[in-house]
């Protein structure tokens, strides 16, 4: 008989991701992915100054405030077709990179490693011998059997003043964790490092961008970062060689820790390169500017349809009508007026919201999509856009990451395990080793370029009467993120942003077709209804970011989430 | 002297969620020290709050509560409190992780160990900008409960002279007149 399960934080704030999904015979059937909570960024927009739409758009969503600032900037660049200086495009090339590597790396070992690793078992770990496993695979020093025997050590402090419910997302003892005691201590091992790691590139992000995590240091045709390489108050070359150590620092930790880890856990888990493919039509925007006006990148853009890398087509510029003319939203199933499928250019916000009703509108979240077709895009797009295109170091990462897997498993695998589960967690850990490279790269260019005599930073925009729109694109650590904007007279007339999480986590559109968060749940297994971990397994892979906006702590403690199993 | 960090949690584009990052502006505009103390409002980071209280052995957050009581009501909570919470299945980064990143943290041998939340009682948490009248009559009795948490840790505020304005730039209204249009004497 099948089961229905519904997960759903939502008592904890007024609004979350929910999903639901009916089990049959310890498999998932069918699935719904639910935004609850309604956001409108245009309302608020609407009638403002565009030069100051960023300051509000990275207030959006508290985790990644710098991307809604730079697709912000970049959306009104391009309605006024306005060339930003190379220093503004390289700093801010080096702040996307730097929120970036953060971002998965907290991503990696703060939010979703636990839905693999089962932390109470690293108590029955032999540290030397786990020591011994490490060696074989990475030269990292902070391996060594001391290290993980004063991991050990820690884990035990905590777990005997009872601590350790922080970790009961992970489910331990759950049966599908399935590492070694060994495995799981060096991945509490590398979740302590990571703290420090994740902190000590964010540095990055406050050098160039003054405060974090809400930037400063952005404008519309340029940046704010006056550069005088003899002033300690302007941007000097001591800041700039503290920012290329911390790259340098990051670049250790992922090349040696964190794509290592995942190969290894994707190699004791092969099942789940299995499950989770879900849609395999893919989006990546193109990143990394190298030139003024945005028409070549460090980082490759373009779609996939039906997972076949021979449809490959790529996107080329900051003005390229073939992302500019192809994205449209459906609110057929969200809580809008009407059921209308648009451009976001000439989208109307006209909240509706009834009933939650699976068979009708069920969601806030509108449904992206490209062509008409639903669209998956994060770290396992970009990877395999990158794959499909020839770039380079994304082939380079990509089949190192998956020899060191093959070496662990014992057995070949080819990149078509990417589509899957751990095959985004995979893409994601292979996208922070290119990102690592390219950084230092453009750290390069930006020094050079500063030694020519080129200090400026800033274009001064100028708006034209009657209306003008324009789009901005960033291809953010949860995939593409687009801004659309309308201006009237110099004034904000429409505003939109299609967001990662929105082209993942939308909902059924017109035509009853899934959005991938849906798609990738169908199929997957379920050991036990009360704990789904699988579920959220599947749905951590897309790192989740749909809870953007409020923070009310529940201090009195009453629950603050729940699994219902029906 | 040990560093206090004052924390501001909350979204300015939430209507009375803003209050925690309010309170910070106002702290920052009204008090110039003592040095060991700093005012950071930090949005709604969720585990990414790890990095601003790392290094601080005392904590003051500001923040919305739900708590029972009325619209404006200040409630005071310890690091107990906090610590006590359960934690659940999470779907996404941004749940609000404060007591995720104390625990991380203090897994990890470091963080604050005095922790003190002022939470305040929402009226109205949606998008849009701008306080509610109750929780906007609320801000100076944070901001005095604030200064007397930390006076009696030790660190006595030290009034700016003169008082600066908080800058509380999300409350601005409409475009301001300065947009470069192309045809002179075009403000609008």
């Amino acid at each position: 008989m099948s089961k229905r399960i519904v997960v759903d934080p939502i008592t904890r704030i007024e609004g979350h991701l929910r999903i639901d999904v009916e089990v049959d015979g310890g498999t998932v059937r069918n699935a719904w992915s639910s935004g609850q909570m309604w956001r409108g960024i245009e309302l608020i927009l609407n009638g403002r100054d565009p030069r100051e739409a960023w300051l509000f758009t990275q207030r959006i969503c508290g985790v990644c405030t710098t991307v809604h600032a730079i697709a912000s900037v970049r959306a009104v660049e391009n309605a006024l077709a306005l060339e930003i200086p190379l220093n503004a495009q390289y700093i801010r090339n080096l702040i996307l990179a730097a929120h970036a590597l953060h971002d998965h790396m907290v991503h990696f070992y703060h939010l979703s490693a636990l839905d693999w690793v089962d932390v109470v078992s690293a108590l029955k770990a032999d540290p030397a011998r786990a020591a011994a496993l490490a060696e074989g695979l990475s030269p990292w020093p902070g391996n060594g059997r001391l290290d993980l025997q004063a991991t050990k050590d820690k884990l035990q402090a905590f777990a005997s003043t009872g601590q350790l419910g922080i970790f009961t997302n992970g489910y331990w003892g759950h049966p599908a964790m399935k590492l070694s005691p060994e495995v799981n201590l060096l991945a509490v091992t590398h979740y302590l490092q990571a703290l420090d790691q994740q902190r000590a590139i964010n540095q990055v992000v406050a050098i160039l961008g003054g405060k974090t995590p809400n930037i400063q240091n952005l404008a519309v045709g340029g940046v704010a970062n006056a550069i005088n390489l003899d002033n300690q108050a302007t941007l000097n070359m001591t800041k700039l060689f503290k920012v290329k150590d911390l790259i340098d620092q990051a670049r250790a930790f992922i090349e040696q820790v964190y794509l290592v880890d995942v190969c290894a856990i994707g190699a004791m888990y092969a099942e789940w390169l299995g499950y989770g493919a879900g849609v395999t039509n893919y989006l990546a925007v193109p990143d990394l500017p190298l030139d003024a006006k945005g028409t070549t990148f460090d980082l490759p853009g373009g779609t996939i349809f039906n997972g076949d890398l021979a449809t490959a087509r790529a996107i080329t510029s900051f003005t390229d009508p073939y992302f500019r003319d192809n994205v449209a939203e459906s609110i057929a199933r969200s809580w809008y007026k009407g059921d209308w499928t648009r451009h976001p250019w000439d989208e109307e916000t006209d909240p509706d919201y009834k009933a939650y009703d699976p068979g009708g509108k069920y969601s806030w979240v509108k449904a992206p999509r490209f062509q008409g077709q639903p669209m998956q895009v994060g770290p396992l797009a970009q990877v395999l856009v990158g794959y499909a295109t020839g770039h380079e170091a994304t082939r380079r990462w990509a089949d190192r990451a998956l020899a060191t897997a093959s070496k662990v498993a014992g057995a070949r695998l080819d990149p078509k395990v990417l589509h899957s589960t751990l095959g985004r967690h995979l893409a994601r850990a292979i996208r922070a080793a290119v990102i690592c490279e390219v950084a230092a790269k453009h750290w390069q260019l930006l020094v050079d370029n500063i030694k020519s005599g080129d200090t400026t930073i800033f274009n001064q925009p100028v708006f034209p009467r009657g209306e003008v729109r324009g789009f901005g694109f960033h291809e953010a650590p949860r995939g593409t993120l687009s801004h659309w904007v309308v201006i009237r007279d110099g004034v904000i007339a429409n505003y939109q942003a299609v967001v990662p999480s929105t082209w993942n986590a939308g909902p059924r559109d017109g035509k009853n077709q899934m959005g991938p968060y849906e798609a990738s749940l169908v199929g997957n297994p379920v050991a036990d209804p009360e704990k789904p971990l699988e579920v959220l397994r599947t749905v951590h892979s897309f790192d989740p970011c749909l809870a953007c906006a409020i923070h009310t702590l529940d201090p009195e403690g009453r629950e603050i989430a729940r699994v219902k199993a029906l | 002297m040990t560093p206090i960090q004052v924390i501001g949690l909350g979204n300015v584009l939430m209507g009375d969620d803003g209050a925690g990052p309010y309170v910070i502006q106002v702290l920052d505009a009204t008090y110039a020290g003592p040095e060991r103390v700093s005012f950071v409002e930090v949005g709604t980071p969720g585990l990414d709050l790890i990095p601003y209280i790392a290094e601080t052995d005392t904590l003051v957050i500001v923040d919305t509560v739900r708590a029972s009581g009325r619209p404006g009501e200040i409630r005071l909570y310890g690091r107990d409190d906090l610590m006590a919470l359960a934690a659940g299945p999470r779907l996404s980064p941004h749940d609000p992780g404060v007591k995720e990143a104390l625990s991380a943290l203090e897994l990890s041998g470091r963080g604050p160990r005095d922790v003190l939340l002022v939470g305040l009682i929402p009226e109205r948490v949606a998008t849009g900008i701008g306080l509610s009248a109750a929780v906007r009559a609320a801000i100076p009795v944070a901001v005095e409960t604030v200064a007397r948490e930390l006076a009696a840790r030790g660190a006595r505020l030290v009034p700016r002279e003169p008082r600066g304005t908080p800058d509380i730039w999300w409350e601005r209204s409409g475009p301001r007149p300065a947009i470069p249009v192309t045809e002179p004497g075009c403000t609008r």
